[in-house]
C-alpha cells in the first residue's frame, strides 16, 4: 500500500523497508500484549511498571511498522512512525518520546525517576496502540 | 488595560455593546502576526529561520508573514541572508533597539507568557506550574527544550501535550511537561529528591496563580 511519508523515511535512510512476515508480526503482537498487561499489575514496582510498558509500546509499534513493511533499530524513530503506521495522535506520541527520552537518560544516569502520570500515559497509549495494531489484521502480502 | 478606565462615557445611549475581550499588553502594542513574528525572531535571536519556516511556526497567512519579514528587513530590525533560493531572516542585534526589543518579547511574548495562556484552561486543575531549566535561567539555545513541572491529580499527561501543542507551535520549540500528583510531588519535596531540590534551588518562574503559595506550603 503507498504510504508516502514512510517511504520518504525510508529514502533518506531512516527506515528499511523490508516485505512483512507475519509469524515476526504475530510475535511482536504477542510479546507486546503480554507486557501490556503485566505493566497493569499495581502491586509491581513503578519502574518495573514503566520497564514493561515501554518495552510493550516499542513491540506493538514496530509489529505495526513491520506490518507497513518498513524497520527500524532505532527505537525513537519506531516511535516517531506511529503517526504514520496507526494514525496516532501528536499527544499520544508524546508520551512515548518522553518515556523514551527518560529511559536513555536512565541509561546514562543510571538513576530512573518515574512518575505515575508517564507510567499511566504509556499504558493508555500501549493500550490505544494494541488496539489499532489488532485491527490492521493479517499482513498484506506481497503483489504476485 | 485602561482603555476602558480612561474612555469617556458616550455622549448618547447606545445599544449595550458586548464586553470587550480583555486585551493584553503585546494585543495593544502589536498585531497578532507582528506578535508571532518578533516573538520567534526576538524570542530566539541567536537563530535565523528561514521563510517557510516562519511562515509554518508564525501560523498566520504567508502573505501577512512576508510584509512583516519584508518591513523588519527594510528597516534594519531583521537581517536577511540568503542561502542558495532560500531567504534567512535573523534578528539584528546591530539594530539599535535590539536590546529593548529582545526585553519586550522576553516579557510580553517569551514562553513564560505563551505557556500561562496555553495552561489557562487547564488552571483549576493545576495546582501549581514552574518553568525550570535553562529557558528560566535564560541560558537556552535555539534547540533547548522548554522545562515546565506541572502538579496536578486529575490531569493527564495526554491532556497537558494536547494544551501545550500550540505554545509549542508559538515558541517553535518543544515543551518538555513533568507531570506529578501533589502526594508525589509533596513526596519528592520531603525525601530531598535531588531533581526537585535542584530544580527548587535554581530558577523558575510561576505559570499559574496558586503556584507560589502550592510550593511555599510544601
Amino acid at each position: 500500500m503507498p504510504s508516502s511519508p514512510l517511504d520518504n523515511l525510508a529514502r533518506i535512510g531512516q527506515l528499511k523497508a523490508e516485505p512483512p512476515a507475519q509469524v515476526e508480526f504475530d510475535g511482536l503482537l504477542r510479546s507486546g500484549q503480554v507486557r501490556l498487561a503485566d505493566a497493569q499489575h499495581r502491586t509491581l514496582s513503578l519502574e518495573s511498571r514503566f520497564d514493561l510498558a515501554y518495552n510493550a509500546a516499542h513491540a506493538l509499534s514496530l509489529a505495526a511498522l513491520r506490518w507497513h513493511g518498513y524497520r527500524s533499530e532505532n527505537r525513537y524513530l519506531v516511535f516517531q512512525s506511529l503517526t504514520h503506521t496507526l494514525g496516532l495522535e501528536p499527544a499520544q506520541w508524546r508520551v512515548l518520546d518522553q518515556a523514551h527520552r527518560k529511559r536513555n537518560l536512565a541509561e546514562y544516569e543510571g538513576d530512573l525517576d518515574v512518575d505515575e502520570a508517564l507510567v499511566e500515559a504509556m499504558i493508555r497509549v500501549a493500550c490505544a496502540v494494541a488496539e489499532r495494531t489488532v485491527a490492521l489484521g493479517p499482513v498484506p502480502q506481497e503483489p504476485a | 488595560m485602561g482603555i476602558k478606565a480612561t474612555r469617556k462615557p458616550s455622549p448618547r445611549p447606545r445599544k449595550p455593546v458586548p464586553a470587550p475581550a480583555r486585551t493584553s499588553v503585546a494585543d495593544a502594542l502589536f498585531s497578532a502576526t507582528q506578535q508571532r513574528v518578533l516573538g520567534l525572531l526576538f524570542g530566539q535571536p541567536q537563530r535565523s529561520f528561514f521563510t517557510s519556516e516562519l511562515i509554518a511556526l508564525a501560523g498566520g497567512g504567508s502573505g501577512a508573514v512576508q510584509r512583516e519579514l519584508r518591513s523588519l528587513e527594510e528597516s534594519g530590525l531583521a537581517t536577511l541572508s540568503r542561502v542558495g533560493n532560500q531567504k534567512h531572516y535573523q534578528a539584528n542585534a546591530d539594530a539599535p533597539i535590539f536590546a529593548e526589543l529582545c526585553g519586550i518579547v522576553r516579557k510580553m511574548l517569551g514562553p513564560a507568557d505563551v505557556l500561562r495562556e496555553a495552561l489557562a484552561p487547564l488552571q483549576n486543575e493545576l495546582q501549581a506550574a514552574l518553568l525550570y531549566g535553562s529557558v528560566a535561567r535564560r541560558s537556552d539555545t535555539a534547540t533547548s527544550d522548554i522545562d515546565v513541572l506541572l502538579v496536578s491529580d486529575t490531569l493527564t499527561l495526554e491532556q497537558v501535550y494536547a494544551a501545550l501543542a500550540p505554545a509549542e507551535q508559538r515558541l517553535g520549540r518543544p515543551v518538555s511537561p513533568t507531570l506529578y500528583t501533589v502526594a508525589e510531588f509533596r513526596h519528592r519535596q520531603a525525601k530531598g529528591n535531588p531533581f526537585i531540590t535542584k530544580l527548587l534551588a535554581g530558577h523558575t518562574l510561576p505559570l499559574t496563580g496558586g503556584t507560589d503559595a502550592f510550593l511555599a506550603a510544601g
